[in-house]
């Protein structure tokens, strides 16, 4: 990776994750990338979880959802002079190694954006059986709302460069701005490739994570996506 | 004339009036309620019309008919109210999204841990 870490601003959409955020913080601020939290209106203490950590952190003052947390982060990446932008999420799921390789495949590619993928040759993930038949059943339906076929269409681990992210404008609040990302970079033409990234599914993430019967809810957003975009 | 003719026709009259006065349209949605309310006040002052008319569309009876029609106008109503929630919680969500980053804060490594 020839980027500066300091140039790389990863985004850490949170909702009540106060538990975990500083962990998961911590170890980003190891590898010296700028953090934004984005903060979307939790109910507990994840401002004085923060405290003393060199980020970023904006709160939104009403619960809108993860997608509308994400564009907020890059808009203030953007306005920084982030180089690169990364979602990543705060439940400690994701592993921040993984975010130099990515970058490193996005400027060895000369790609726009990069996605996680827990189903590609040399990731690992302890997924569970039904959780993993789900997903794979989900890239398909996210095929037809986005335009493009992807592995792990749910991941939420991707980056890209300051150009991609300018041109994610995400109104999909909820669980479909996935599909509405995927959408955008189809529309946009951009280059795209898949990384093989680490999942690790702890109880917690579990719990706080998106259940399987979230499925229903995910495709029911997916239809009013494609049919009010 | 019967008592329920009377009591539909009062209620379509006040309802055509209140939406108009309500909504303060503009002429050709007006002439669209005033159109509307007088199909309505025919069709409650002769039934078998419904029913006729039902019948030259392959439909048995007249209720029939307009239970079809309210059908696929509340869809069409149901629709078009959801669009117009996806346009208020855009604006909403914008407005919260430029609150937070006007307010954006660069946390300070002093700052102690409670």
């Amino acid at each position: 990776m020839n980027a500066e870490p300091a140039s790389i601003f990863v985004i850490v959409p949170c909702y009540n994750e106060a538990a975990v955020i500083r962990h998961t913080i911590e170890k980003l601020l190891q590898k010296r990338y700028s953090v934004v939290v984005v903060d979307d209106a939790s109910a507990d203490h994840t401002r004085d979880a923060l405290a003393g950590l060199p980020v970023y952190y904006l709160r939104h003052e009403s619960n809108l959802g993860q997608g509308a947390a994400i564009r907020t982060g890059i808009e203030l990446a953007l306005e920084k002079g982030a180089a690169y932008v990364v979602s990543f999420d705060a439940d400690g799921q994701h592993h921040e190694d993984d975010i130099e390789k990515m970058i490193g495949s996005l400027e060895s590619n000369d790609a726009d954006i990069v996605f996680g993928s827990r189903f590609l040759t040399g990731a690992e993930t302890n997924a569970p059986f039904l959780r993993r038949m789900i997903l794979k059943t989900a890239r398909f339906i996210n095929y037809l709302a986005s335009g493009i076929l992807l592995s792990d269409a749910n991941n939420g681990l991707r980056a890209m460069t300051r150009n991609a992210a300018s041109k994610m404008k995400i109104t999909e609040n909820r669980s479909s701005h996935n599909a509405q990302i995927q959408n955008l970079v189809h529309r946009h033409g951009l280059k795209y490739i898949e990384y093989p990234v680490n999942i690790s599914y702890s109880e917690y993430s579990r719990g706080k994570g998106v259940r399987n019967i979230s499925s229903i809810r995910i495709l029911y957003d997916l239809i009013l996506f494609k049919i009010f975009r | 004339m019967v008592p329920i003719q009377i009591v539909l026709i009062s209620a379509v009259v006040f309802l055509a009036f209140y939406m108009y006065l309500r909504l303060r349209s503009g002429l050709v949605d007006a002439i669209l309620i005033f159109l509307a309310c007088g199909v309505a006040v025919f069709f409650i002052i002769s039934p078998d019309t419904t029913t006729s008319l039902a019948q030259k569309l392959g439909v048995k009876r007249g209720i029939n008919l307009v239970f079809y029609f309210i059908t696929l106008f509340f869809f069409f109503l149901i629709l078009k109210l959801y669009s117009r929630l996806r346009r208020l919680e855009n604006k909403f969500t914008e407005m919260v999204r430029q609150n937070s980053l006007e307010k954006a804060e660069k946390l300070d490594k002093a700052e102690k841990s409670e």
